[in-house]
């Protein structure tokens, strides 16, 4: 019995089914898409230690951690500021609860990591009309004159608490939620991305 | 169907070739495109529109915007109908319907009509003096029967079927206006390259530019329209928000706004929003919402065919309708007067222009000639002929004569007053304006201007200087100080002599000051008698200006016939406060998307699905949905609970507690941080163990409790109760960064990260040694009561295994990562299928810690303390922790608090209601013997009866007394015996096996 293998499962599974929704039209107004798999962990600082931290991370994943609500970029580990001494460490290569380890090991006594790689549902939302969705629900000003490439932001949707960043493309926005919340988040997404006509990209998990 | 006879052959902004089909009052009729139902409705000759809110008295359409008071109708069918709908913001589309309100059983005859004939003995204050006594009358008899007699539309009564929506915007310059000054104040902003958001009420841009007949730049205003227009939409940083109403203004540069997205057609299309409720972040804004015409005070001067005079110029110019055969007009200024010349170019007779002002003006005698009509001046109305349209006019002239005149149009002006309300939106005061005869913007909020004729410039050419000038201002605060291009040239028209006058003294006939709430020259006259001198004492009085237009044709008059009674000057009366929002908001815009299952977003369990799929009937806990019970099929729920429990304490259960919050502290002092948030000790607690915490709040009473495990040296893992994980949180960050910042502790929620499982009963460990890897061993010798450790599942998943116990039998919680969390728990269920094991809900949970006399929620109800709970000996005595000195404060720990206790019915038949109060055996019920009360009650399958915790007082000294459980509420009266709390396996024996 203890070798069955356990399955993961996306919080948004049969929820998110890939296919054109909303208002028709010949190029969907947005794109979204669940970014499954990703390895997640909260990095926090410990006392008196954030310049060897900063060290280390520079060392290990070869970026410079950011200050201030920033997302910046390394080859495997990406790090996004969202208060002092405290980033969440997104990674595509070291997925699940790998980052966590990895971190754990390489910033021993650095920093207090805590695996959340399960805690998140993590969405890419694009398009032209990404910004307009957003704004429906979002406080913050996406203007690239406010908001440039490689900003962070802690804020709330539609009474949701969330993590937002932009990375490289101007018109896309990753999106992290608390789990629990994803079916409430994606009513209000579908609902707001209607008009403009949506495209569910890809699997939403098992 | 009619064929429009009111219909000027040509002009105006509308498309002939367009007929759009609507109904009033199911009188089929047509209109064109570009009308509104009010200029429909003039088009067709109909000029009855409703009937009014306290007399029911015939009423019209006195305005063509948003300030219009009585042309108020019920719009649409079904669940989309919305009352009090003016007409004159109303764009006609095709298949709309309207009806009439407020008359019964129809509009031309309408039998609450007699009211009139008793409005000498219903003014001011009537309802308060009449229906004073006796008091118990008010709620079932009085209020009823008022509210049936007035009254305004219906509501729905039924939900709205239609999606609303909120979306934020951020811009440099909000330009609040799109006439003359809006389009002037956006161009000169948004040519600079700042971001411009231009905000206008109605459908089109142009504001008073459509009605009338001026020249900018020499050319046709709406040319000038046009073209601005289409330079604002060619600018990429110019976003033009038509049907949007500026609502109110608030605190850091934010405004409220509600965009009308769909209501000019019959159903919004398929994904789109009926409206949309902006908030607007604007660093700098600029009002231009132009001016609103006061009406002059007459006896009967609401009956349907007077108009304002401005508004009868848009009626004629913007919409081609002829609002009447033959027109009078009443004024005390020049711009009115030019109403004169326009109806006679538009065909209709104008038959006399009644010039208030004692002195003549050469421009009205002009515009008289111009128009073929009598021109008197020092003349005032003193009798309307007609009730449910205007027939004539008899007029008084300067010598004292009488003089009749035919007509069934009277067009009205009093001159113009600024629009100045979201002015006062931050307290701002408005200014009394001599010159203007009418109060002016005073104190501004933060960032904004005013330009036009919201600032009292009324002449066109000072419009487009003023807003052309605050446009580039604002843009230039804003760091853009590039080119505003030029400004646009208009003349300003004269407004001749400005001598106001407000009422007509001894004119016959009711004469109204607040149309909408049928307030009258007599009633704020008697208000005055009775000592209500100051405006906002009028207003609540005699409800001057609390009708849905806020009195914006109303308060000016009052003021000044306030003024008048009470010989004061109008500039001192003062005003009432406008507040938000500016025009009726529809509650659905304010909801937006948080409706029906969104009112609030639901957190869910990693397993819900599961849950579901179970059966389970779930209950709201904070935010989560949890389990309540998981009823086989046809079971009802107390014996679904029964089952549940009797399957944990016999076999073995497994419980979702995913839900609780989950708290990763750590750090090097993790240790002594927690040792000072808790009351008992947890720096000294090993490696690998886990223990019950007890936390306090400042003042000593309980804040919540949970269980906390030692995973390393740094490493701590705190749950906390699912309603109080917030709560808890904020106190620890609070501490941290407020209290202690020296330690070296870090705090993160992972309540979501991982999926937990309590799994509980004799065979507990059957099951849970079945799911862990083979490597690790969870026998009672490796891993005893209260030990932690991380294990892995289904071939390495990371996981950690905690043996607690809530339900007093031998058990252990699982945590995995939450995206393992359906597997898991379907995992636990298969390998528990051969002993027996059946999901429980949080219903059973509760019977199960009743039984072992856990407090939870009920007792932890802010009002207990350590000692309350039977927890005293958990309070550290080595170590400071918060809480510790005012937990010792002699009332409370007096043994008199009432204490918690175990509750059984002496006659074990009987049932135990929670609530019910605990008195002395044969003491009367009375609050004097009140002794404490139950705080929880459940039916115990294990003991075959119910049982209850309670409080009471010197509770712990007291088991076995028998006292009487009362419940006045649901009338129960049961002698109960007081236990100790725990009734199940007192000794904690299942508990280590």
């Amino acid at each position: 019995m203890s070798d069955r293998p356990l399955h993961p499962r996306s919080a948004l599974a049969g929820i998110a089914v890939p296919g054109r929704y909303g208002a028709p039209g010949s190029e969907p107004g947005v794109t979204i898409a669940e970014r499954v798999g990703l390895g997640l962990a909260t990095v926090a600082a410990r006392k008196e230690h954030g310049e060897a931290l900063k060290q280390a991370v520079a060392n290990v994943y070869g970026i410079d951690l950011p200050e201030g609500s920033r997302i910046v970029q390394g080859p495997r580990v990406s790090f996004v500021g969202y208060g002092p001494g405290q980033w969440l460490a997104v990674s595509e290569a070291l997925d699940g609860e790998a980052l966590a380890c990895d971190l754990l090991q390489n910033l021993k006594g650095l920093a207090s990591i805590s695996d959340q790689s399960g805690g998140r549902t993590v969405l890419r939302i694009g398009g032209p009309r990404a910004r307009d969705v957003l704004a429906k629900g979002l406080p913050i000003d996406l203007d690239p004159r406010a908001f440039p490439l490689g900003s962070a932001a802690t804020s709330t949707i539609s009474l949701m608490g969330l993590q937002l960043w932009q990375t490289d493309d101007t018109r896309s926005y990753d999106i992290a939620l608390f789990r629990s919340v994803s079916a409430s988040f994606w009513r209000w997404l579908t609902a707001s991305a209607g008009e403009y006509g949506y495209e569910v990209v890809g699997a939403g998990g098992a | 169907m009619s064929s429009q006879p009111n219909r000027l052959a040509e002009g105006g902004a509308i498309d002939r070739s367009k007929t759009v089909r609507f109904s009033f009052d199911g009188q089929a009729l047509t209109g064109h495109e570009g009308d509104t139902l009010a200029s429909a409705l003039l088009a067709n000759g109909i000029k009855l529109v409703g009937r009014s809110f306290k007399y029911h008295r015939p009423r019209g359409i006195l305005t063509a915007g948003s300030e219009e008071p009585s042309a108020l109708v019920e719009l649409r069918s079904g669940a989309r109908r919305e009352p009090n709908t003016r007409a004159t913001t109303i764009e006609l589309y095709e298949g709309l319907e309207a009806s009439s309100q407020n008359r019964w059983p129809s509009l031309k005859f309408d039998v609450m009509a007699v009211s009139q004939l008793f409005a000498p003995f219903i003014g001011a204050g009537f309802y308060y003096k009449t229906f004073m006594w006796p008091a118990a009358f008010w709620e079932k008899l009085y209020e009823p029967m008022i509210r049936r007699a007035a009254g305004l539309g219906r509501g729905a009564g039924v939900a709205d079927p239609d999606h609303y929506e909120k979306a934020h915007a951020f811009c440099d310059v909000l330009v609040v206006g799109g006439g003359a000054a809006g389009l002037a104040a956006a161009l000169a902003s948004a040519r600079t390259g700042a971001r411009v958001i231009l905000c206008e009420e109605d459908f089109r841009l142009g504001g008073r530019l459509l009605a009338e007949l001026d020249e900018i730049d020499g050319r046709p205003a709406r040319d000038w329209v046009e073209a601005a227009e289409a330079e604002l939409e060619s600018l990429p940083d110019c976003r033009i928000l038509r049907r949007t109403t500026v609502q109110g203004v608030y605190d850091g540069g934010t405004y409220a706004a509600i965009e009308r997205v769909n209501d000019h057609v019959p159903l919004p299309p398929a994904h789109e929003p009926r409206q949309r409720f902006w908030k607007i972040v604007a660093k700098r804004a600029v009002l231009a919402a132009g001016a609103i015409e006061r009406p002059i005070v007459f006896g009967d001067n609401d009956r349907p065919g007077i108009m304002l005079a401005g508004a009868v110029r848009v009626y004629v110019n913007r919409y081609g309708v002829a609002p009447g055969k033959r027109a009078v007009l009443f004024a005390d200024n020049d711009d009115a007067f030019r109403t004169a010349v326009d109806l006679a170019e538009a065909g209709v007779a104008v038959a006399a222009l009644i010039d208030a002002r004692k002195l003549p003006s050469a421009a009205a005698q002009a515009a008289a000639e111009r128009a073929g009509a009598r021109y008197l001046s020092g003349a005032v109305i003193k009798r309307v002929r007609g009730r449910q349209g205007v027939k004539g006019v008899e007029v008084r002239d300067a010598s004292g004569k009488t003089e009749s005149f035919d007509c069934d149009l009277v067009a009205v002006s009093g001159g113009w007053a600024p629009s100045l309300h979201l002015t006062t939106h931050l307290n701002g005061k408005p200014q009394w304006s001599e010159a203007l005869s009418a109060l002016a913007p005073g104190t501004l909020p933060p960032g904004m201007s005013v330009a036009g004729a919201a600032k009292g410039a009324f002449g066109l050419g000072s419009c487009l200087a003023q807003g052309h000038d605050a446009g580039a201002g604002a843009a230039a605060a804003c760091g853009f100080t590039g080119g505003s291009g030029k400004a646009s040239a208009a003349a300003d028209n004269d407004r001749g002599t400005v001598s106001p006058v407000w009422q007509v003294e001894n004119s016959r006939g009711k004469a109204f000051v607040d149309f909408q709430n049928d307030v009258s020259v007599s009633d704020v006259k008697l208000a005055a008698r009775e000592g209500f001198r100051i405006p906002e004492h009028l207003k609540r009085y005699t409800t001057l200006g609390m009708a849905t237009d806020q009195g914006k044709t109303g308060n000016l008059n009052g003021a000044a016939v306030l003024a008048q009674a009470t010989g004061r000057y109008l500039g001192a009366v003062g005003t009432t406060t406008f507040r938000p929002p500016f025009t009726p908001v529809a509650i659905s815009a304010f909801a937006g998307h948080h409706r029906g299952q969104d009112f609030r977003p639901a957190r869910l369990a990693p397993s819900h699905g599961w849950a579901k799929e179970q059966g389970a009937v779930f209950v709201e806990t904070g935010p989560w949905l949890r389990a309540l019970y998981y009823p086989l099929t046809g079971e009802e729920p107390q014996d679904s609970v029964n089952r549940e429990v009797a399957n944990v304490r016999t076999k073995v259960g497994v419980c979702d507690v995913s839900t609780l919050g989950k708290i990763d502290v750590q750090g090097s002092d993790a240790g002594t941080f927690l040792d000072r948030v808790y009351a008992n000790t947890f720096s000294v607690l090993a490696v690998g163990k886990a223990r019950y915490g007890l936390m306090l709040r400042e003042d000593g009473i309980v804040l919540d409790d949970g269980t906390t495990a030692r995973l390393a040296e740094d490493h701590y893992f705190m749950t906390t109760t699912t309603a109080n994980a917030v709560k808890v949180m904020q106190h620890l960050e609070f501490c941290q960064q407020v209290l202690w910042p020296e330690f070296d502790v870090q705090m993160v929620s992972v309540t979501e990260q991982w999926a937990q499982y309590a799994v509980a009963g004799p065979r507990a460990r059957d099951v849970l040694q079945a799911i862990v890897d083979p490597a690790h061993d969870l026998s009672n010798a490796a891993f005893p009561y209260l030990a932690c450790g991380n294990v892995s599942v289904g071939g390495g998943i990371p996981a950690r295994v905690y043996r607690l116990s809530f339900s007093g039998e031998l058990a252990y919680e699982i945590g995995v990562p939450a995206r393992f969390g359906d597997a898991l728990v379907r995992a636990i269920m298969e390998a528990g299928a051969a002993y027996g094991i059946a999901p429980y809900g949080t219903e059973a949970l509760g019977v199960l810690r009743i039984e072992k006399g856990h407090p939870a929620g009920a007792e932890l109800n802010g009002q207990t303390t350590a000692h309350d709970l039977g927890f005293g000996k958990m309070l550290s005595t080595k170590k400071d922790f918060i809480g510790r000195y005012m937990a010792a404060r002699p009332a409370l720990t007096d043994p008199a608090r009432p204490s918690l206790v175990g509750l059984r019915p002496l006659d074990r038949e009987d049932r135990l209601r929670a609530g019910a109060h605990l008195l002395p055996k044969d003491a009367e019920a009375s609050a004097a013997n009140d002794q404490g009360h139950v705080t929880s009650i459940a039916f115990s399958p294990s003991l075959g009866h119910w049982l209850g915790l309670g409080l009471l007082a010197h509770g712990p000294e007291r088991h076995g007394e028998i006292l009487r459980a009362y419940d006045p509420v649901r009338g129960g009266d049961v002698p109960v015996e007081v236990r100790p709390p725990c009734f199940i396996d007192p000794e904690g024996e299942r508990l280590r096996v």
